[in-house]
């Protein structure tokens, strides 16, 4: 018996170490970040305010940032806030001055790759893991109403309640947080809502994959229409093209604040969905399987739903509702790798974040570049434009499309 | 052959009295299997009292049955035809579906006190259909078995691993660990999902038709493994077979059930006789014991024919008589 035990562990060191140095899975990765990292490199390079390549890479590997990290503490936690965590690890809190080139790439340019980044990841771990919890290649937070539940509170806090603000005490003072800085509680909570109605609806008994999209698409029309309906009430043009924004899905302007915004959920529920990744595959195995291994599947399948709607709702709040990105990312890498969720979720982190970059990189640059005016596109149009056409492609080249 | 003789002689009184009264004390004086298994739920490993199972969908109960036994160490086949309510009723025994009224009691104790984890180290239960993802190894799919033994976040351990290696083995499917079950046939698909059964090293098995759609080698490589393990490990099995010859070569016991209510239960030899064919099935067949239990279709019935007039045909035109317990005899 001690021999079998032996053999059998040997056995499996190797397949379980091995599970994720697949071949194809890295590839994909390195691919990914490759495209991340020329898209970086795009971006930090071109913008109104011109300095050649060499100025910029010059900015991004500015001794002055790396060699204080006070001024990287800033970036991330903000000014107070990442001062206050310099003190607290000892190091200096030494105002630093830095030349402007250095200031543009690392206040405007970087930021918003990285949020792009987040964004990227977010979405497509959510679309991942709705996609297993509904047993349906068409879910992603966008069917499931999770986009346009978020998006509706979004707007409403743009539109309603901007001037509202909620006065927290601290240790030091108290911290005043805007109604902006609560965007993505809001859009969890507006996330969650939707996809509570849903939930709802097409319970019976029970739920079931058909049901579930069926009640996600109609709680998605309403709230769409609501959306709509909001434009009514803003005050003026500049408020509209705000919430036209949110509701196509743009990384304009974004910057630090945003990192910090977008950071939490989606680091929080990237953990969670690897670590649930096992969950996700017994889900796969149907229904009735789970439930005989002794998965409580409803309150599993609720569970992982609360992580994908915390993805989805940290990638709303900074970008608002980027389309095809959730839907289409997680059929990619399962192309790919196949469809083990470890793989899924680990492919997933890096293909979200390339489709993104590149997508915003065409948003940002394309008017630039091919027309000489500053204009920008929304990255969701650009999401949208390449996403439907890729989904059509898979479609005609996939016989066995349709089943998980 | 003299002992068999007289214990001929006495199966019909059984299993006539068995499918007449419900009441499972009736008519079972010396007949060894239902006896016991039948009067102390201590004997069984699985029973249902009272059961009325129906779907959300359904206004009527889809089955009806006062008691069913699953004797505990041996294998039973629970046969019927298509509708019989043949996996509504494994589906309630194995909590999957929650009886309108009645109790399903496993291991003499009641099956929802459980946690569901509890009842998966318990029961082992294979539905009918099951999706596979077709990138999924098999032994990885085993390794889905050892779910209930495991926490949310943990991971594997010796045990796990011994148990996995172990289910393959029984199961025959060790050379193909490594393949894709998108790559696999019918019948080794299947092997693979009795292995990851196999691997929650439950004491009870219910299987839904595990022999559906295989060629007769896998069917059989199925059969064998199951018996094997009843008979290395007193498993006891409980599976639902399309066959009726298969199930009554194959199983120590058998349940037929006709629209939703059990019809006859007992050893094969009582069970399967001519009389059970054209009620339940609905077949003219000829059933001789030779002395392996052989079942030969001739002919469908007319739908719900007078089963008398039926059987009296049969028996006119057959030389060896009516008598289930003549028939041994010429072969």
């Amino acid at each position: 018996m001690a021999t079998d035990t032996d053999t059998a562990t040997d056995r499996r060191t190797r397949p379980r170490l091995a599970s994720l140095a697949d071949g194809r899975l890295f590839s994909l990765c390195l691919g990914s970040s490759l495209l991340v990292l020329a898209s970086l490199l795009v971006q930090v390079s071109f913008g109104t305010y011109s300095m050649s390549i060499a100025e910029a890479w010059g900015a991004v590997l500015d001794p002055l940032v790396w060699t204080n990290p006070q001024v990287l503490l800033r970036f991330l936690f903000g000014e107070g806030l990442g001062n206050a965590v310099a003190g607290a690890l000892g190091l200096s809190t030494a105002a630093v001055d830095l030349p402007t080139a250095t200031n543009i790439v690392w206040n405007i340019r970087l930021p918003r790759v990285l949020v792009a980044v987040f964004v990227g990841m977010a979405l497509a771990v959510s679309g991942a893991i709705f996609q297993a919890v509904t047993r349906n290649e068409l879910a992603s937070p966008f069917i499931l109403g999770v986009s346009s539940g978020a998006g509706l509170t979004v707007l409403l806090t743009l539109v309603v309640f901007s001037g509202f603000a909620l006065v927290v005490p601290f240790t030091a003072g108290s911290v005043v947080l805007s109604a902006t800085a609560l965007l993505p509680l809001t859009a969890a909570l507006g996330g969650a809502v939707a996809f509570g109605i849903v939930y709802a609806i097409a319970w019976k008994g029970g739920t079931s994959p058909v049901r579930l999209v069926l009640a996600g698409v109609i709680v998605s029309t309403v709230f769409q229409s609501l959306q709509t309906a909001l434009f009514t009430f803003a005050s003026d043009i500049g408020v509209v093209q705000q919430a036209l924004a949110w509701t196509t899905g743009s990384l304009t302007g974004v910057a630090w604040p945003e990192v910090r915004i977008a950071l939490p959920g989606t680091v929080l529920a990237v953990v969670l969905a690897l670590a649930l990744a096992r969950q996700l595959n017994v889900l796969l195995l149907g229904e009735s399987t789970a439930r005989s291994l002794g998965m409580p599947v409803e309150r599993m399948r609720f569970a992982l739903s609360a992580v994908a709607i915390l993805a989805a709702a940290s990638a709303i709040a900074v970008a608002g509702i980027v389309s095809f990105v959730g839907l289409i990312v997680p059929h990619v890498v399962r192309n790919v790798v196949g469809s083990d969720y470890t793989k899924l979720v680990v492919g997933c982190l890096f293909v979200g974040p390339a489709l993104l970059c590149a997508a915003d990189v065409g948003a940002r640059l394309f008017f630039e570049v091919a027309f000489g005016q500053p204009q920008q596109l929304h990255v969701g149009i650009v999401t949208g434009l390449v996403g439907g056409p890729y989904f059509l492609y898979l479609m005609r080249r996939q016989d066995e499309m349709g089943e998980l | 052959m003299s002992r068999n003789d007289g214990e001929r002689e006495d199966t019909p009184d059984g299993g006539e009295a068995g499918r007449d009264a419900v009441a499972p004390d009736t008519g079972t004086d010396d007949t060894q299997w239902s006896a016991p298994s039948h009067d102390e739920s201590a004997g069984s490993a699985v029973v249902g009292e009272g059961l009325a199972i129906g779907y959300p969908s359904t206004e009527e109960p889809v089955v009806e049955c006062e008691r069913i036994d699953v004797p505990d160490g041996e294998i039973t086949a629970l046969v019927g035809p298509n509708g019989s309510g043949k996996s509504t009723l494994l589906k309630s025994l194995a909590r999957e579906l929650a009886p309108e009224r009645g109790n399903v009691i496993l291991n003499g104790r009641a099956i929802e006190e459980r946690s569901s984890k509890e009842l998966a180290r318990e029961l082992g239960h294979l539905s009918q259909e099951h999706d596979s993802p077709s990138t999924l190894t098999v032994e990885d799919l085993c390794y889905h078995g050892r779910y209930p033994y495991r926490g949310l976040f943990d991971s594997l351990s010796a045990e796990d691993d011994a148990a996995v290696e172990r289910a393959m083995s029984l199961a025959g499917v060790e050379h193909i660990a490594d393949s894709e079950l998108g790559q696999l046939s019918g019948g080794q698909r299947q092997l693979a999902w009795i292995a990851m059964v196999l691997a929650q090293e439950t004491d009870v098995l219910l299987l839904d038709e595990p022999t559906t759609f295989l060629d007769l080698h896998h069917q059989l490589r199925v059969l064998e493994t199951l018996r094997q393990l009843n008979a290395d490990e007193g498993v006891t099995v409980c599976v639902v077979l399309h066959d009726i010859a298969q199930a009554a070569r194959f199983a120590d016991y058998l349940v037929a059930l006709r629209d939703g209510e059990p019809y006859d239960w007992g050893p094969p030899r009582e069970v399967v006789t001519e009389e059970l064919l054209a009620d339940v099935f609905r077949v003219d067949a000829a059933v001789r014991y030779t002395p392996e239990p052989e079942v030969i279709p001739r002919y469908a019935l007319g739908e719900r024919d007078e089963p008398g007039t039926d059987g009296a045909e049969t028996d006119d035109a057959d030389d060896d008589g009516g008598r289930p317990g003549d028939r041994p005899d010429a072969g």
